[in-house]
């Protein structure tokens, strides 16, 4: 587990750097990733839910982004779209377009409904942190 | 006289914005910061992914509209901070007009990351993801290899300016064939799962699946609906590349993977 965060936080570094993020924000945006995906293996070690899990993850993300965003005052963006990457069902739609392909259409339903629902939970989770009340109005866009 | 250079300002910082992957509702929201800065009687401003509309008036004037259709869409999120960063310099009276224009013409041309960082960005980010995802160490090798050689792919056919649904498309072929090559043919990776899986990431489509659910919740939801269509048609090339290959090879050799 301690090796899949640690891959975690190098690949949301590497991928903060496709984004072209600031050098000074990398760091940070890795910690992200890291967090994030500490907090899925985590839940979903307890709960067996992938489902469960990326909700915390995305919800957790999503927190982590805000409380960045006001320190580092950069849009809230940068940290979101990099932290939420690890969680992003890239597996999933593989797995679907695979059964597809396989002409397994039990199988690729169960895969394709499980993609559908970890994305939707992904964002609920991202609504539910944009829409707590912002302290100011000034600090809207931080 | 003022209040075009405002306009113009107002505009490119738009511009800027959107072309680099910003939300619509905070290319909105600079556009009318920036404005509101000269006493206009009517602010308007409508944004959508490929284009931004604004309108001003006043008693003294006659309206004007300007229309900016934005085509050429990258991801370059350090703009996107710079140039929030300056609108808000400017609104608190830190900036002149000209400084503000120089300064958002140099915002505008500031550089990428070079291209060599950028494909070992690539390699190394499939790579870790496949470690993430359960691959082994082997693994880790074959998806940095597949990933460096498909950004450098990426990149040409970009400079060639194709389309970019058949540079995905391409892109899951060339993720495909490699990872069947090293697993299959010359039996060096442990899994082929991971592989792939590591490998597509850094080709989904992070930014246009975040701003689209935060467009959604904003309430443009043109916009939101826009950035998830293209969300979809991404991931759906990427999956038909990678689909084509593998069924191709289960035809030929008559086996299955996996």
């Amino acid at each position: 587990m301690i090796i899949q965060a640690f891959s975690a936080f190098f690949a949301t570094f590497f991928f903060s750097i496709i984004f072209n993020i600031s050098k000074k924000e990398l760091i940070y945006c890795g910690l992200g990733g890291a967090i994030g995906w500490s907090i899925y293996l985590y839940v979903l070690h307890k709960t067996q839910s992938p489902v469960m899990a990326s909700f915390c993850g995305a919800f957790i993300v999503g927190i982590f982004s805000r409380i960045m965003s006001k320190i580092r005052k950069v849009p809230v963006t940068i940290f979101l779209v990099s932290g939420i990457i690890p969680l992003v069902p890239g597996a999933g739609m593989y797995r679907t377009m695979f059964a597809i392909v396989d002409n397994d259409l039990s199988k690729a339903a169960t895969h394709g409904i499980l993609t559908l629902q970890i994305a939707g939970v992904i964002a609920m989770a991202m609504v539910m942190v944009s829409s707590f009340p912002h302290h100011s109005h000034s600090n809207v866009n931080k | 006289m003022e209040h075009r250079s405002l306009l113009r300002i107002a505009l490119l910082a738009g511009e800027i914005m959107l072309r680099n992957g910003a939300e619509t509702y905070r290319v909105e929201d600079t556009i009318n910061r920036i404005l509101k800065s000269y006493d206009f009687e009517v602010i308007e401003s409508f944004v959508t992914p490929t284009g931004i509309f604004v309108t001003v008036a006043d008693s003294s004037m006659e309206m004007i509209t300007l229309i900016k259709r934005v085509q050429k869409r990258a991801t370059h999120l350090e703009k996107v901070a710079l140039v929030n960063d300056l609108s808000r310099r400017f609104v608190a009276g830190n900036l002149s007009i000209p400084q503000a224009l120089q300064e958002l013409q140099e915002i505008n041309k500031k550089p990428s990351y070079p291209p060599c960082l950028m494909i070992l960005s690539i390699g190394l980010a499939a790579a870790f993801f496949t470690v993430v995802f359960g691959g082994h160490w082997q693994d880790f090798i074959i998806s940095g290899l597949i990933g460096m050689i498909w950004a450098t792919l990426q990149m040409y056919l970009h400079h060639k300016e194709v389309s970019n649904f058949f540079v995905n498309l391409v892109g899951g072929a060339c993720i495909g064939c490699i990872g069947i090559l090293f697993t299959e043919v010359i039996p060096l990776g442990q899994n082929l799962d991971p592989i792939i899986i590591g490998s597509i990431m850094p080709l989904v489509p992070g930014v246009a699946i975040t701003n689209a659910i935060r467009d959604t919740i904003q309430g443009d939801l043109v916009a939101g609906n826009s950035r998830a269509s293209e969300a979809f048609l991404i991931a759906i090339s990427i999956a038909t590349g990678v689909g084509i290959v593998l069924k191709i090879y289960m035809l030929i050799t008559g086996g299955t993977i996996l």
